[in-house]
């Protein structure tokens, strides 16, 4: 009999030691709300990916790798393994990291980023830009953006490397983003790549509202020369010169630019087609998904659920709003400057906020409501790939500022 | 954050003015740059040309013809404007039952004017 109630004590205390530490158990525990919260999100991220199409491509593996982290008791990764803004090698030494530390590694080291932007300079052609160099005043405009919000949000309490971060949201540009958040404040990556992704995703609804106000029925009419024709020896020498002038001016926004420009020389000068194609395809999709699951997975209960990234998502809509009306505002500018036949249509300045190439797309689209016959996307190309070169120029003040 | 403890307002719009100035300052040097490469690329191109052809005006005639991108975009307008113009139409099919009684006028026997051999 003492032996039974002895036996069944024992297996009373295993079932609630198994009920304890399974992942169930964990929910209960002090603060297990907010993982169930974070799981939650990550569900309605899965739903935006696949029902609305926001950036599935990205926004599929963030909310995934978000899912991930959050499940209780599974420590696929640990926040304080890379505490202090620095990695702390000796938990990788003694096989204490999880998977999505080991593949964080990628994110904190920049090298994702860096990998993604060769892949984008790969797919990108700068020949509009090329041959309309002006293109460049709008992509540096739209990066009023980046600055507004660096400045708002120190207004609303961020400390100087956290508004670094949040400012570059206005940039459009998400490996830019988490290049530079990964090294100024990497506790607000998860907030801040998901803000730029999805606001990224919500160029077409942003856009055009504010690209309406700011311009007359007259300016929206403006009919653009047709562009020069590029040759390939332009093609082939732009990355390289790019690359010089920007690595000798700002070092520290090389990585980006360099790697940006690296892939645009793979494409153009057509000698390594193999390496081009992988780049554009095997390489991209493969650090896609990295990069994706390891971000999402920083976006912890405690790191994203509090006001900051309430704030964070606010900010983020100010950033991409100021862009385009930056970009808008400077070809009204250039066209009072600008003589009649060469005038620009203000319609093309909002597309300098990169987000390659849908603004683009969304200057083409407003420019055809008033007009059937007035095609942009082309002349629109010049500032949306002049944007992209515009938030690395950005970032890389930003770090050497900041970092 | 020990290193922005003495970071104020001052400081911030500083580094926001001198930021957004360096971003205009350094893609205008890469318009400059730019400018120049497209004009001696131009200039070349059109040397080569008149070098082909024999005269300007030749040159100039000929490239305004061989633009296929203009072509292209005629085109695409063209297209995208007849596209346009197609009539609408509401898509909707309907298969509506109809009771036909019989009459020698709809009858196939009525309407043979040889009736088939049977073999």
């Amino acid at each position: 009999m003492l032996s039974l109630l002895q036996s069944n004590s024992f297996i009373l205390d295993s079932l609630s030691n198994f009920v304890h530490q399974s992942g169930i158990g964990l929910f209960f525990a002090p603060g297990g709300w907010k993982m169930a919260v974070m799981i939650g999100i990550a569900c309605f991220l899965l739903y935006l990916a696949i029902k609305k199409q926001f950036e599935p491509l990205l926004l599929l593996p963030i909310a995934f790798g978000m899912l991930l982290t959050n499940l209780p008791g599974a420590e696929m990764f640990h926040s304080d393994f890379f505490a202090g803004g620095h990695v702390h090698w000796e938990h990788f030494a003694h096989g204490e990291a999880g998977l999505l530390d080991i593949l964080y590694l990628g994110v904190k080291l920049g090298i994702y980023p860096c990998l993604i932007f060769i892949g984008v300079g790969a797919m990108t052609d700068f020949g509009p830009l090329i041959a309309n160099p002006k293109s460049f005043l709008l992509g540096a405009a739209a990066q009023l953006g980046i600055f507004a919000t660096f400045i708002g949000a120190y207004a609303l309490g961020f400390a100087p490397n956290e508004c670094g971060s949040i400012g570059i949201i206005g940039g459009a540009d998400g490996p830019t983003s988490i290049f530079l958040t990964a090294r100024l404040a990497p506790e607000l990556l998860g907030p801040i790549a998901i803000a730029a992704y999805s606001y990224m995703a919500l160029v077409p609804v942003i856009q055009p509202p504010i690209m309406k106000a700011l311009t007359t029925d007259k300016e929206r009419l403006i009919k653009m020369k047709q562009l020069r024709q590029v040759s390939k020896t332009e093609k082939i020498i732009f990355p390289v010169v790019i690359t010089i002038v920007i690595a000798l001016l700002l070092p520290s926004a090389a990585p980006l630019v360099g790697c940006l420009m690296l892939g645009n020389l793979m494409k153009e000068c057509g000698v390594v087609d193999r390496l081009a194609k992988t780049v554009q395809n095997e390489l991209m999709n493969i650090v896609v998904i990295f990069l994706g699951i390891s971000v999402g997975a920083t976006a912890t209960g405690d790191s994203f659920l509090n006001v900051k990234t309430l704030f964070i998502l606010c900010l983020g809509i100010l950033a991409f709003s100021a862009g385009t009306a930056g970009g808008v505002l400077l070809a009204k500018l250039m066209n009072v400057f600008a003589k009649e036949g060469n005038k620009i249509n203000p319609l093309i300045g909002s597309a300098g906020v990169s987000a390659v190439p849908m603004a683009a797309r969304v200057s083409q689209t407003v420019g055809q409501q008033y007009d059937k016959s007035n095609f942009l996307l082309m002349h629109a190309m010049g500032p949306n790939v002049a944007g992209v070169v515009g938030s690395a120029v950005a970032a890389g003040i930003l770090l050497a500022f900041l970092g | 954050m020990d290193k922005f403890a003495n970071v104020g307002w001052g400081e911030m719009g500083l580094m926001t003015i001198i930021g957004f100035s360096v971003v205009f300052v350094v893609l205008v040097l890469l318009i400059f740059i730019m400018k120049g490469m497209g004009s001696a690329f131009t200039r070349q191109k059109k040397a080569k040309k008149v070098a082909e052809l024999g005269s300007v005006a030749a040159a100039e005639e000929h490239e305004a013809i061989s633009d296929q991108e203009l072509v292209a975009a005629i085109a695409t307008a063209l297209k995208l404007y007849k596209s346009d113009l197609h009539d609408r139409e509401s898509e909707t099919l309907t298969i509506n039952r109809i009771t036909r009684a019989y009459s020698p006028w709809n009858s196939k026997i009525h309407g043979l004017t040889q009736l088939p051999e049977k073999h």
